[in-house]
């Protein structure tokens, strides 16, 4: 069953055609690859999926439902999380606060009831903290939950957004380069706690990723874009040995 | 003690009512969001209690509300005491802070919505003319005296000094609420969205909300300090919340400290004695003439000096988040530990 199908999905920012007339599906609780040289347009179609480009055309649906007019908040409240290329956490707020920010749309409480303290509000941000807590745990950041994120290592801060992501409860997880920066022993941890995330939440993954062995190895399918075209899409071992995608990686022979 | 007061009476309750002043700044900022309309919703709380206590609240026109708002200001006009003592009823300015808060929000509100879909630079200077509207409507409109403004506001206490019974609960009510709200779900949302707005917007926080409610809570609070100014100053008018008082706060702030609560208010105790330490330092024996000279008349470039060198070496302000971190026993899930019982449900 498709959980997320893009449909001609194309993007210009001015001359560029950054995404072009590029259509596929994600089927529930896949882990899905998506790769390409640089400039290919894949973080443009990760911008396109959460909202924060509006697309030139095509459509979204998430769910049998439309979200190519949805705002970002809107779409995250749906239930689609991501984290980015060049990590944004809030880098001023510590570990925890980082994760809390992303339980807003599980929790209700407003200004009054919050800065009262009803008995509701406190003890949703127990609740919260509780929860946010057991994320940090996972990520085995829970020892330096009160440190600001800025101060972190590029490897923690990579695991900590993704904590930050899984604090919205998605059912479709959007990384943007989880492996970028790390080690090869990092990225065969990554590669493991990727697949214990999907089973654990029930997750589906969209992610976009360099490394080829990684994507090989982890993904289900594989969707290959170049200058902005969706080239190829299959199982990795069909993919790994297609024309089109060898002539885009290597050049023509 | 009773010439201290007679002497810096009047100052401490100005120190105060700035210090709210700059938490009204400061909201907004909390979400990201300069904004300098502080002055514009202090000159419309101001306005709201020179009319309400000239023209409608003392008998006979009492008579011009509703019968249940009516009841209202006769029971509030007689609960508090004083106004037995031939002074207005304190319970009555406390009504005004009502009033002129409601009509600072929906003001707020309406400005808010189109004025913050502009960012950094381009909102403050939105906000800038609106300060400059409401300054030109005041000046021209009937109702709020025309360049002379109202005069002869009726005064709840008989000493500048007794002002602290309402300037005091307001300062300490304003503080409780925004160290609070910075520790709650919708102050996270707010700091998100300062720190990052395009990673907040995708962690499902609906920037737009968010920034208009921050800015309404500013409005709402610059509204109420108004009317505490109006009678405190006796008079109001359109030279009351200017561009000029928009500056100054804003420099409350940035000295103070612009990333927590405690900075502005920092900022602004310590801006708004700084003339009259000045003043005394001058009148300190065995000065040499040209200093005490300099003390007295130069104390506008005194600070600016300041001004400047507090923006050179405390580029954060002199108050920053860290300073109280270092020391607080870390909040989180030690919060929830003993004796009560961890919740169940984990996803």
């Amino acid at each position: 069953m498709s959980l997320l199908a893009v449909r001609n999905m194309t993007r210009r920012f001015g001359g560029l055609l950054a995404v072009s007339d590029v259509s596929f599906s994600v089927y529930k609780g896949e882990i899905f690859g998506l790769i390409g040289p640089n400039g290919a347009g894949k973080t443009t179609l990760f911008n396109l999926i959460t909202g924060l480009t509006p697309p030139s055309s095509g459509d979204l649906e998430y769910k049998n439902r439309y979200i190519t007019r949805l705002k970002p908040h809107q779409i995250a409240e749906l239930g689609i999380a991501r984290t980015f290329q060049n990590i944004r956490l809030f880098g001023n707020l510590t570990a925890l606060e980082n994760v809390l920010v992303s339980q807003h749309v599980h929790t209700r409480s407003g200004v009054l009831s919050g800065v009262i303290g009803t008995p509701g509000a406190r003890r949703e941000e127990r609740q919260a903290r509780w929860q946010a807590m057991e994320l940090l745990e996972m990520v085995k950041l829970s020892d330096r939950a009160h440190v600001p994120a800025l101060s972190f290592s590029y490897g923690d801060q990579r695991r900590l957004e993704i904590a930050r992501a899984l604090a919205l409860q998605p059912e479709l997880l959007l990384l943007d380069e989880p492996s970028a920066g790390m080690n090869a022993n990092e990225k065969t941890t990554l590669t493991g706690f990727i697949r214990e995330i999907r089973d654990r939440f029930g997750l589906t993954v969209v992610l976009i990723e360099h490394h080829v062995p990684m994507v090989m190895n982890l993904c289900d399918r594989i969707a290959v874009l170049n200058f902005g075209q969706l080239i190829a899409l299959g199982e990795p071992a069909a993919v790994q040995n297609d024309s089109a995608v060898i002539e885009a990686y290597l050049g023509e022979q | 003690m009773d010439s201290f007061i007679n002497q810096y009476g009047f100052l401490i309750v100005q120190m105060v009512l700035q210090a709210v002043l700059a938490l009204s700044l400061y909201l907004p900022l909390m979400a990201g969001q300069l904004s300098l309309a502080s002055p514009a919703f202090y000159a419309v709380g101001g306005y709201v209690a020179a009319v309400l206590s000239t023209q409608k609240f003392l008998p006979p026109a009492g008579t011009v509300f509703p019968e249940p708002v009516q009841s209202l200001v006769i029971w509030l006009a007689t609960v508090f005491p004083g106004a037995q003592d031939g002074l207005y009823p304190a319970g009555l300015v406390v009504l005004e802070m009502l009033i002129a808060g409601l009509i600072s929000g929906v003001l707020a509100l309406m400005v808010g919505f189109p004025a913050l879909r502009l960012r950094g630079i381009y909102l403050a200077l939105a906000t800038i003319a609106f300060v400059e509207i409401v300054r030109v409507l005041s000046l021209n409109l009937p109702v709020t005296g025309g360049a002379i403004g109202i005069f002869n506001i009726p005064q709840p206490f008989h000493t500048k000094f007794e002002y602290l019974w309402i300037a005091g609960p307001l300062i300490l009510l304003s503080v409780w609420f925004v160290a609070r709200l910075e520790r709650t779900r919708v102050g996270r949302a707010f700091a998100a969205l300062r720190e990052d707005e395009l990673a907040a917007t995708a962690m499902g926080i609906n920037p737009t909300y968010h920034k208009v409610l921050a800015f309404t809570l500013g409005a709402v609070l610059a509204g109420m300090v108004g009317v505490v100014s109006a009678h405190f100053l006796n008079t109001w008018n359109a030279r009351q919340g200017t561009f000029d008082l928009g500056v100054l706060v804003l420099a409350y702030v940035v000295i103070g400290g612009a990333r927590t609560f405690a900075g502005p208010v920092l900022g602004a105790l310590l801006l708004t004695a700084l003339p009259e330490v000045l003043r005394a330092v001058a009148g300190l024996p065995g000065l040499p003439t040209w200093l005490t000279e300099f003390l007295r008349e130069g104390r506008l470039i005194i600070y600016g000096i300041l001004i400047a060198v507090g923006t050179v070496f405390f580029p954060q302000g002199l108050l920053t988040p860290e300073i109280f971190t270092r020391r607080r026993r870390p909040p989180g899930i030690q919060d929830s530990g003993a004796g009560e019982t961890a919740p169940t449900e984990v996803s």
